[in-house]
């Protein structure tokens, strides 16, 4: 096998390799900021229903 | 000690290691002088991801039995995520391991003792995940994967020393008890690629983890706000 032909091979086994474990870290990148914003948005709300019911209470 | 491993730290890392790896493996190393010649070159990413993959199906079989000790889900999303990496990265050195085979001996697959024991690898940890799928209550689907997850190591080992006890297959053997059977300048760039791939692991699964705890926190508000 020529180092041409060879090249073929290795250049598709490298491009895959990269692009999967590129992709895959921006994507759980991306995860963690999202999950990370709905979770403060569910805690505001949980603080916001608690001091609203701490509020009737008092009442 | 906390910050050199946080994760930002860890990718950098492994990604300097592994753009390291990859040129000299390119520029340093010498081309291959059997058969397989320049088709050789990916064998400085290929082995690195497929030791990883193992070693992340490792993680998760020691997860599954600190898991069933103590029942603590920490250990649960530990594994799931051990076992996600695993078959990524497995899927990845099969891709790249038929390209391989197609370049070096003629022929996209082979059913020769490596190549079938790592496709059963993958086979066994996509079917966790099909298990993960179908038990709804937690505890118990935790538990399930646990011992699935050990009963699905016991193929790892088979995998790891299957070139070694049947040497008849076409699989070369790198690393033995007698040595790695290749000079310096071939092994210099494949253990920089091995210890980048070993630290891309690491981040992942830092990452992935906190992925996982987060998906719980979430979940556990949603239960507690009615929705």
């Amino acid at each position: 096998m020529t180092v041409a032909e060879g090249a073929k091979y290795v250049a598709a086994a490298y491009a895959i390799i990269m692009a999967v474990l590129i992709i895959y870290y921006f994507m759980s990148a991306r995860r963690v900021a999202t999950l990370q914003r709905d979770m403060q948005l569910l805690e505001d709300e949980a603080k916001r229903l608690k001091a609203a019911a701490a509020g009737s209470a008092a009442e | 000690m906390k910050k050199l491993l946080s994760a930002p730290v860890l990718f950098l890392g492994a990604g300097a290691l592994l753009i390291i790896g990859i040129l000299l493996a390119f520029w340093y190393s010498p081309i291959d002088a059997s058969s397989m010649g320049f088709s050789q070159k990916i064998f400085y990413y290929h082995a690195p991801i497929a030791e990883t993959a193992l070693v992340a199906f490792g993680v998760s079989f020691v997860a599954a039995i600190l898991y069933l000790r103590s029942q603590d889900l920490k250990w649960d999303r530990l594994g799931v995520v051990c076992v996600r990496l695993g078959l990524l990265f497995s899927i990845l050195v099969m891709a790249t391991g038929m390209i391989w085979g197609k370049a070096a001996w003629g022929s996209w697959w082979d059913w020769e003792p490596r190549l079938t024991t790592f496709l059963l690898v993958c086979f066994l940890y996509a079917a966790y995940f099909v298990l993960r799928s179908v038990v709804d209550e937690e505890q118990r689907r935790a538990t399930y994967a646990a011992v699935f997850a050990i009963i699905a190591f016991i193929d790892v080992p088979i995998t790891w020393f299957a070139t070694r006890l049947l040497p008849a297959g076409m699989h070369p053997v790198v690393i033995t008890a007698g040595g790695t059977g290749m000079p310096g300048s071939m092994f210099l760039p494949f253990m920089i690629s091995m210890l980048g791939m070993t630290l891309l692991l690491v981040a992942l699964i830092r990452r992935d983890y906190e992925i996982e705890t987060i998906k719980d926190r979430v979940s556990d508000l949603k239960t507690s706000l009615g929705g």
